[in-house]
């Protein structure tokens, strides 16, 4: 008890030494803190993020390997986006297209058979299909009449662009026609009315499930054409032009985001503008109706047969209850027979892990920060704490001569030093909890602008702006990327999201930084630093003799 | 009775021999002078005595017991108080601090210790406002008077001083043998260390170190 009275005697007694221990101290608490918050907040931020996330996934055919499968018979492998007509170069285009053509696609039973999965929440998906308009219904174009007939191969525009489009017939007959018809299996399927992106502002949206061939038209698209709610309008197959169906316009929406997206970038159908909407069932109705009364047809140029039915592609995005439910889906589904050319992904947490980049990388330089300063502290402290011993031999000698055993010498000195860096490590917490916000918010802000100006930089070395987001888009598999809820929320698959609006949806601001766990930490480091630097005294009081040093005193 | 005895105390630092072959008891109720000249080995018995440093051969005996066998830190925590010759005192404390130290080390409880630390303080002159003073602010005289009052304050039996009176005027010299006296009287073994004539006259025994030189060394010898 006496060696602690003596300690804070001695503390008090000795300011000078002790303010600038503590002053240092309370640097390394302060840049600790400040190192720790930011660690914390990122982990807190991520977690509490993933908890209230509620996740969706979707099951695409895996192209790349697929791709890949393909090139191995051969050794002259060309990358992907490498054109050659040399057939000796590995790469069999027909047999790709076939198989693309063929059974990648998984059915509607397939997709319903995995959301049985337990992990599910809940499951909807979208049908697109593409049509044509007819005399009464001209897609919104800025082209002329002509010019945006539906053969958008031979009038490739001249900003590059035809690449995408030149990918998109040869993927099949889905991207080539005038309008875009997404059926949805539900309500919940239609996410941008959900989250407001899309509006009615006439009529309303068709009952959910209908069979009937009720549509919603965009504004644009009902002005273009004078349409109003419950007009009739006629969409014909773009393979056989006798063959009509009729929508009764049962709504005309509103799309807030339609003004940046309004400019066709791959034939009139990928404008939103010329997207119908309507219920899956209803357009599974029109595709069966289409396929009842389908023919064969022969391709003048090529030789080519086909079959003039519409195909519908199919997106089913299944939603779960948090991020560890998605991970167990994957699981689930290859349990319930999913193949391995078949890949979950979720552009949700794509998009949130994306998000968290500018933080990840803060949280790291932080963890950096937090280990340079802890060792630059400990030496400093250390050197002074020698200094200290040094200059305090002569009352080691004292003590010891008096009858103090050293080992009571030390922990009286490893009490001063713990009492002064502990109060240092409190006061610096508090500065830390003040300030550990506004400085992670700083330098996240600093961060975040670094991260969006070289993707700025790498877009406009591209020289290409928005419009190659669409063109990655398109070249997608499935045309999965044509349903709109991929399309709304950014692009959230591959890594292109990155280069498109995903830019502005990083995280930029944490609430909370300091915590228990900090504190703990924070206590933890202190005495850390106490015991290395106590250690030291230790050795010291140790290795004193008191004779020698009274001796050398007198 | 005898409280402290010398048995063929041999030391060297080195290959330098400091004391050789010394034999001497003291007793109780007993003030003894232990003399010579400067290098004869004053300080280097105390030391001995005080237990820190330990002899190259022969033994002290406390009390009938080798203190060589016993923990040296309680030895001078407990049973003997030493009086350095230049006070050796805790400077950044009081006065009435540095003897509650000394009372804390010995591990004294039950008792209040500012109380008797007080008492300790008066009883070798030294009034409140003194008492409460940081050493450094006091006097030699004074700070001798703290280091007595330190010594005495956990009542050991013996009590060693290094010139106890080599830095004071011819009053306050007086004044502190008085002190040492009345420990006599009180039962103490009192051993002081000096080359002044006026302290040795006025102690009851007398040993004095001879320096050793050569190959016959003296040894030291008792003088009366």
């Amino acid at each position: 008890m006496y060696i602690i009275k003596n300690a804070l005697k001695c503390i008090g007694r000795s300011k000078g030494r002790n303010i600038l221990i503590g002053i240092i101290a309370l640097v390394i608490a302060v840049s600790a803190c400040i190192g720790l918050s930011i660690r914390q907040a990122a982990e807190s931020t991520k977690n509490s993020t993933l908890e209230g996330m509620s996740v969706t996934a979707t099951i695409s055919f895996d192209r790349q390997a697929m791709m890949q499968e393909m090139r191995q018979p051969s050794d002259g492998a060309v990358t992907d986006g490498q054109e050659s007509g040399t057939q000796d170069r590995a790469f069999d285009r027909e047999q790709f297209r076939d198989k693309m053509n063929g059974g990648t696609s998984l059915t509607l039973d397939e997709y319903q058979t995995y959301a049985s999965a337990k992990s599910v929440q809940d499951f909807y998906y979208t049908l697109t299909a593409y049509f044509n308009g007819s005399d009464k219904l001209e897609p919104v174009s800025s082209e002329s009449e002509s010019e945006a007939a539906s053969e958008p191969s031979a009038d490739a525009p001249e900003n590059g662009m035809d690449f995408g489009r030149d990918k998109g017939n040869r993927m099949g007959k889905m991207a080539s026609g005038d309008f875009t018809v997404i059926g949805y299996s539900g309500d919940n399927a239609m996410t941008e009315f959900q989250s407001g992106t899309m509006s009615v502002s006439d009529g309303a949206v068709f009952s959910e499930g209908t069979a009937e061939r009720q549509c919603l038209i965009s504004e644009e698209l009902a002005a273009y054409n004078n349409l109003a709610v419950g007009d009739k309008i006629t969409l014909t197959n773009p393979d056989s032009e006798t063959e009509t169906y009729t929508l009764t316009v049962s709504g005309i929406y509103k799309n807030t985001e339609a003004n940046e997206l309004s400019v066709p970038m791959f034939g009139v159908g990928q404008d939103p503008a010329n997207r119908i909407y309507m219920s899956a069932a209803a357009l599974q109705g029109v595709l069966d109706d289409s396929t009842s009364v389908s023919k064969t047809v022969t391709d003048e140029t090529t030789g080519q047969e086909s079959e003039t039915a519409i195909n519908g592609s199919l997106s089913a995005t299944y939603v779960f209850a948090d991020a560890d439910a998605y991970h167990r889906f994957e699981e689930e589904v290859r349990a319930l027979g999913l193949d391995d050319s078949y890949t979950v992904s979720s552009a949700d947490l794509t998009a949130f892990e994306n998000s968290l980049t500018p933080l990840n990388t803060l949280s790291t330089m932080a963890g950096w920060f937090l280990l340079v300063i802890l060792l630059i502290g400990a030496v400093i402290l250390i050197v002074l704490n020698i200094f200290n011993i040094r200059e305090r031999k002569y009352e080691i000698g004292v003590l010891t001569a008096m009858g103090m055993k050293k080992g009571k010498v030390a922990l009286q000195f490893l009490t001063e030093i713990l009492v002064v860096t502990m109060a240092a490590i409190i006061i610096g917490a508090g500065i830390g909890a003040v300030s550990a916000v506004p400085v992670t918010n700083a330098l996240l802000e600093g961060q975040v602008e670094s991260q969006q100006s070289s993707q700025m930089q790498m877009e406009n070395n591209f020289g290409r702006g928005g419009n190659f987001k669409g063109g990655m888009q398109n070249i997608q598999p499935n045309g999965q990327n044509a349903a709109p809820d991929n399309i709304s929320d950014g692009g959230g698959h591959g890594g292109f999201a990155a280069f498109g609006q995903n830019v502005s949806n990083y995280i930029t601001e944490v609430n909370s930084a300091m915590n228990l766990t900090v504190l703990l930490q924070l206590l933890g480091i202190g005495i850390l630093l106490t015991l290395a630097a106590g250690a030291v005294s230790v050795l010291f009081v140790m290795r004193y003799d008191p004779l020698k040093i009274l001796a050398n005193r007198d | 009775m005898e409280i402290l005895a010398l048995q063929d105390i041999c030391f060297s630092y080195g290959k330098v021999p400091v004391l050789k072959d010394v034999t001497y008891r003291f007793e109780t109720g007993k003030m003894y002078c232990i003399i010579g000249r400067s290098g004869a080995g004053k300080t280097t018995l105390l030391s001995l005595l005080s237990g820190l440093a330990s002899p190259n051969s022969g033994s002290i005996l406390y009390d009938g017991k080798d203190i060589a066998k016993q923990d040296k830190y309680a030895f001078r925590s407990k049973y003997i108080g030493v009086i350095f010759q230049s006070f050796n005192l805790i400077t950044k404390f009081t006065a009435v601090e540095n003897v509650m130290l000394s009372m804390d080390i010995s591990g004294i409880k039950g008792v209040n210790k500012r109380q008797k630390a007080m008492e300790l303080l008066a009883g070798v002159g030294l009034d409140e406002d003194e008492a409460n003073r940081r050493v450094l602010k006091l006097s030699g005289g004074q700070q001798q008077r703290v280091a007595i009052a330190r010594a005495l304050s956990y009542d050991p039996q013996i009590i060693l001083a290094d010139e106890p009176t080599g830095n004071l005027d011819g009053e306050t010299q007086k004044e502190i043998m008085d002190i040492f006296r009345s420990l006599t009287e009180q039962g103490k073994c009192v051993i002081l260390v000096s080359h002044s004539p006026e302290v040795a006259a006025v102690c009851d025994e007398r040993y004095e170190l001879k320096k050793l030189s050569g190959k016959n060394n003296p040894k030291g010898r008792a003088v009366g």
